[in-house]
């Protein structure tokens, strides 16, 4: 398993037992799968990856590639997974090639960090990748949502994972960038089968476009977890958003077909 | 323009500010004067026979202090200034954020009511007593705010920060209250001044404000990455908690070191980061030391004005840093806006 959590619980007080978001679960993902959590508005989504990535103390286990997160410094975690998180404000500007050149300072070895031929290259090989070739002297404070996010998500790629941990990255993009987004990481999947994702949505068409595997997740709990199809057709879906999921996406899309 | 053209500009235009601000006062004395002077003192080089001793005195023993203690008090609080705003995300954050400055009042109006005075520290005392109250302060509300909120973010930081700022400015209104015949030697203080100061100043400050910017380049890829926030830090590899306490307690040694030196001074931390960074983009690694250097050069400015403009009366550098600062700032903030 690449991925395993076991009785996890975990919380933002410093004993995660006290109050916690996560309440015991256990899950655990396969190297080259695509696995997406999906549930309602403070079900614990974002809890439960900050816990996965190392940023909260928690209770049981949380393994990546067979070692414990606790333990693990932060470049260990990051040599790992790298993180896309929700669209973020940018308070002091930075070039786009900047940014981007961000995602490799988990590989710099002389002390000011000056960037090495390889990281040149991958650099450059991510900002011809999502299109952001001709924009790499650009601001970013200059650039659009969806094109922030695009940067964020060469920088993620910069960090050159086979893990990739998604915190509903698509959020406040609309539907071109959701849709480029989507392709993106479909592209990266198949690149090579080692490329494994893990991401929280609340966005049931996203998810199921973006992963294989569901679990969704209520109150802190797995409510169940199993292949697109199983899920899509259980009853555990209306459990988790308190809705008929059904009858409101065929309302919705009603007039399209 | 080129980076590395406007770093060259900058720091000639600065050289050129210190001079200035060396040779003008109440008696003008010419640039080469100036330079043979230091040429003289420095190594020996025999002076020309027009400069009269007077002229010696002034510079060397008077204005030269005085200029060079302003040059590290603003290279000081900019750099502090510049990281403050950084780690904590925040453009409108400063170097007395998290209290330094009230911290610091506090301890020098504990030493000028009570009449301490201490055989060994001399005069040291009263700027060595607010350099350790503004360092304590910091300290409380760093451990505070990790005791708070276990990753210490940023909003505990800056609130804690605010709210014990202003806990310490009610000790201070009390102690300035019932002592009202040293309040006038306590505001002199807070308001800030460079008068009187000597090459001891200068060599102690230096040696801190040099030291303390040369560990924080250190650190330059992590405050580039900070900037993202602290769960973004975290995700790319940074030791986000452990870098940011070592990050504020170099900022606070800035400060400080500032601070007890010359008083309450605002405006140059907040603004010439802001300047530093229009100029030559985010990246610490051009904005720290640059901010040394402008905010330095601006300060020996400032307190040339201070000076000049109503001299013999002498007017308080901080009204002056806010005066010249506040328009310069807006012209150079907004100039790149409106485009």
């Amino acid at each position: 398993m690449l991925i395993e959590c076991k009785n996890l619980i975990c919380g933002y007080d410093k004993n995660p037992l006290d109050n916690p978001v996560i309440k015991d679960i256990s899950f655990s993902v396969r190297e080259g799968e695509s696995v997406a959590i999906l549930g309602a508005n403070g079900c614990g989504k974002t809890t439960l990856i900050r816990a996965i990535c190392g940023m909260l103390p928690y209770a049981g286990n949380v393994h990546v590639d067979g070692r414990e997160v606790r333990t693990m410094k932060r470049k260990d975690i990051a040599g790992k997974l790298s993180v896309l998180m929700q669209f973020s404000n940018v308070y002091f500007s930075y070039t786009v090639e900047e940014t981007v050149m961000l995602g490799r300072y988990l590989y710099s070895k002389n002390i000011f960090g000056l960037p090495g031929i390889k990281d040149r290259e991958i650099v450059n090989r991510c900002l011809n990748q999502y299109g952001l070739d001709h924009e790499r002297d650009r601001q970013i404070s200059q650039l659009s949502g969806g094109q922030l996010q695009r940067v964020f998500l060469a920088r993620t790629m910069a960090q050159d994972t086979d893990i990739i941990v998604l915190d509903e990255p698509t959020n406040h993009l609309d539907i071109k960038y959701q849709s480029e987004f989507l392709t993106y990481l479909s592209d990266w999947k198949n690149e090579d089968k080692k490329h494994t994702l893990i991401g929280v949505f609340h966005d049931i068409n996203i998810a199921i476009e973006a992963a294989d595997k569901l679990i969704l997740l209520k109150d802190g709990e797995i409510l169940a977890d199993g292949s697109k199809a199983e899920i899509i057709s259980s009853e555990f879906l209306r459990k988790t958003f308190d809705i008929d999921v059904k009858e409101y996406m065929k309302k919705q899309y009603s007039h399209w077909i | 323009m080129k980076k590395e053209l406007k770093i060259i500009i900058s720091i000639i235009i600065s050289i050129i500010v210190l001079i200035l601000s060396v040779g003008v006062g109440s008696v003008y004395i010419p640039a080469t004067d100036i330079v043979s002077v230091i040429l003289n003192k420095l190594f020996n080089v025999s002076l020309p026979q027009s400069i009269e001793d007077s002229y010696i005195s002034i510079l060397w023993d008077i204005r030269m202090p005085r200029a060079f203690t302003a040059f590290f008090v603003g290279a000081a609080l900019s750099v502090s200034g510049v990281v403050i705003q950084s780690i904590l995300q925040n453009p409108l954050a400063s170097s007395y954020t998290l209290g330094v400055s009230s911290g610091a009042s506090l301890g020098a109006a504990i030493v000028i009511t009570s009449g301490i005075t201490s055989m060994v520290l001399g005069f040291f005392l009263l700027p060595l007593a607010g350099f350790a109250a503004g360092l304590l302060t910091v300290f409380l509300v760093i451990a505070v705010s990790e005791k708070l909120d276990q990753n210490m973010g940023n909003h505990t930081i800056i609130l804690f920060g605010m709210v014990f700022s202003l806990f310490v400015n009610a000790i201070l209104t009390i102690i300035s209250a019932m002592n009202s015949e040293h309040m006038q030697r306590l505001i002199l203080w807070q308001m800030g001044s460079f008068s009187g100061r000597r090459w001891i100043h200068v060599l102690i400050l230096s040696i801190c404000a040099v030291l303390g910017t040369l560990v924080i380049i250190f650190f330059v890829r992590e405050l580039d990455i900070m900037t993202f926030g602290d769960e973004g830090a975290m995700s790319i590899g940074v030791e986000t908690k452990k870098t940011k306490i070592i990050l504020l307690v170099l900022a606070t040694f800035l400060t400080g070191a500032a601070v007890c030196f010359s008083g309450i001074i605002g405006f140059v931390d907040l603004t010439i980061p802001h300047i530093t960074r229009r100029l030559f983009g985010s990246k610490h690694k051009y904005v720290i030391p640059m901010s040394f250097v402008l905010g330095g050069a601006f300060m020996s400015f400032a307190d040339m004005i201070s000076r000049t403009i109503m001299a013999p009366r002498e007017i308080p550098v901080g009204a002056i840093t806010a005066l010249v600062g506040a328009p310069f700032f807006a012209y150079v903030y907004f100039r790149g806006k409106r485009a």
